[in-house]
């Protein structure tokens, strides 16, 4: 269940991030998006064929005779989706070039010559650079679940091992851009940008829990995802200033970081205990004392 | 009774068949409020801008309080230009956006972080200047010697039609229009020869004044256009019937969404418009795929 709604909402991503509107999640049907501020109101129009605007201004019917008889939502998906397959195109040429020149416009207007369209197509992509390090993490998520799909290695192993091994196989994607990642997190920190990549994040460790088989859907759930969220930024920056050779101090230090949690899982257990023992305690000698005081 | 009931549906039809007839009868076109015939438009816009050619950006500055600065600004920022670049910016006289681009493009910003290639792209770079009026590219050629650009052979200014233009299809990079369009007879063959024009990937970029939707703020703005700029122009520029009229044609200009669907219509996609201050200006873009 969980992998059907991650497949949607990586459709439904990639829709999102090419339409330059300020909402998280959009349906294909539903049109327009507009977000206001006191100047700049935007707005994105692209299904207006099937919008009846002033009925009553006839002289315009006869210059487009051609849009009455389509199909509207025949119409509406197919410019939609030429115009995503191009930027899919222009990006996915871009990555190649990223290591030369950073996730930067320069990248994707090479990108772009690449494909043989012209480096204008650039200046419409939503939140350029920001653009780019999405469709990366995107493609990467995409790799992940294929390789899951496909992967019988994971079946032996525990669920921490399991864990470890999937957010290594994830970082292991990213390994090949190390010297411009810093530049890719700068973008995804940029306030404008956290929503898309907090979402992706999300999708990311909610697709490892399920592949490491995770049943839970009370409180832990969350607890779960916070908690391998924050093993893989970790372990995500570490790998930034890793030298080693084939990044193995970085795997050490996730083993250790998933080992880690799992203990403290009980831990808390034993923490809450604690807790409620301490407070049983301070409660009464509390009571106690704001009696007297009142008493006064 | 009947009779009254009868001649009124009469009226009524015959009224309803006239008033269709001048619509789809294509020969009659808006000149600001009047009706004009196709063929006396594009003469009496050109008079309109030989008069105003010489005063045309102190008006502008006057009529916007400087905003149009920044209009042209953002205008630039959302074409992203870059070295090697083939832009047409149409009806655009004197220059303004042609040089923010060429500036843009030869900032420290873009230069700090480029290579020696993209040196002799910069060579490349072409922005073709547009003009129905040679008036107004005069005036453009004498700022572009002012502020330095004079040798530069990357500005080509060029004398022609927004409606037929003399450019080769799937030429240009970029397509920009700022405060022209609504001048033009024929819309809707601009934005044709707009899409021939362009290459595969190529932007269209249109600023325009537009309409203000917001309720208070609406009437405010009639105010000002009407009572406040013609006397403007007559006081600054002696000419107070083309203030009138350009007053007029941003009244009787499609609004916003209906511009969209015609820049559909032509065949571009990723469609999309931002207003700025509210409506009085809106930036149009689109994407030929």
């Amino acid at each position: 269940m969980y992998r059907m709604a991650a497949n949607r909402f990586l459709h439904h991503a990639s829709l999102v991030k090419n339409s330059g509107g300020s909402s998280l999640l959009r349906f294909p049907i539903l049109r327009t998006v507009i977000t206001s501020s006191w100047f700049s109101t935007y707005a994105d129009p692209q299904t207006f064929p099937n919008q009846t605007l002033h009925p009553s201004d006839s002289s315009t019917s006869s210059s487009s005779p051609t849009t009455a008889g389509d199909d509207p939502r025949q119409r509406r998906k197919n410019p939609r989706a030429e115009y995503e397959e191009e930027q899919d195109h222009v990006l996915q040429a871009s990555l190649r070039h990223v290591i030369r020149f950073g996730w930067s416009e320069e990248t994707m207007i090479a990108g772009a010559k690449e494909v043989g369209v012209s480096p204008s197509i650039v200046g419409s992509f939503p939140r350029k650079e920001a653009a780019l390090v999405e469709f990366f993490m995107d493609d990467c998520l995409q790799r992940l679940i294929d390789r899951i799909d496909s992967g019988e290695e994971l079946r032996q192993l525990i669920p921490s091992q399991r864990i470890s091994k999937l957010v290594r196989i994830r970082l292991e994607m990213q390994a090949p851009y190390i010297s411009k990642w810093p530049q890719a997190l700068s973008f995804q920190a940029h306030p404008l940008n956290v929503p898309t990549s907090f979402k992706q994040r999300a999708m990311l460790v909610d697709e490892i829990w399920h592949a490491a088989g995770d049943e839970a859907s009370d409180i832990d759930w969350y607890v779960k995802r916070t908690f391998l969220g924050g093993i893989y930024s970790a372990t995500e920056i570490y790998m930034l200033t890793d030298r080693s050779p084939e990044f193995r101090d970085t795997w050490l230090f996730l083993d250790d970081r998933v080992k880690d949690a799992f203990d403290l899982k009980k831990t808390l257990q034993e923490a809450t205990y604690l807790a409620e023992a301490v407070g049983a305690g301070m409660g009464s000698s509390l009571q106690g004392f704001v009696g007297k005081v009142f008493q006064r | 009774m009947a009779f009254r009931l009868v001649t009124r549906n009469l009226r009524n039809r015959i009224s309803f068949k006239l008033r269709s007839a001048s619509l789809l009868h294509s020969h009659a076109t808006s000149f600001g409020f009047k009706e004009v015939r196709e063929e006396d438009k594009s003469q009496m816009v050109g008079k309109v801008f030989s008069n105003v050619a010489s005063n045309y950006d102190l008006m502008n500055d006057f009529m916007s309080a400087g905003l149009h600065r920044l209009w042209k600004d953002r205008l630039v920022s959302k074409l992203s230009p870059f070295p090697g670049m083939k832009h047409l910016d149409v009806a655009g006289g004197t220059g303004d956006v042609a040089f923010r681009i060429l500036e843009s493009i030869n900032s420290i910003r873009h230069r700090a972080l480029q290579d020696t290639i993209n040196d002799d792209l910069r060579e490349e770079t072409r922005i073709y200047v547009c003009d129905i009026n040679q008036n107004m590219l005069n005036v453009g050629k004498n700022r572009a010697l002012e502020r330095g650009l004079g040798e530069d052979k990357s500005l080509v200014w060029v004398q022609g039609d927004a409606e037929t233009l003399s450019f080769e299809d799937n030429s240009m990079d970029g397509y920009s229009i700022a405060f022209g369009i609504r001048n033009v007879t024929h819309i809707e063959k601009a934005l044709t020869e707009a899409y021939r024009v362009l290459k595969r990937g190529g932007r269209f970029l249109c600023l325009e004044l537009s309409h203000v939707e917001i309720p208070v703020f609406k009437e405010l703005y009639d105010l000002y256009s009407f009572s406040v700029i013609p006397r403007l122009g007559e006081a600054v520029a002696g000419d107070r019937e083309s203030y009138q009229y350009l007053v007029e044609s941003i009244r009787r200009f499609p609004p916003q969404e209906r511009f969209a669907s015609m820049i559909v219509d032509a065949g571009f996609h990723k469609v999309e418009y931002e207003n700025l201050v509210g409506g009085v200006v809106a930036i149009h873009s689109g994407l030929k795929i």
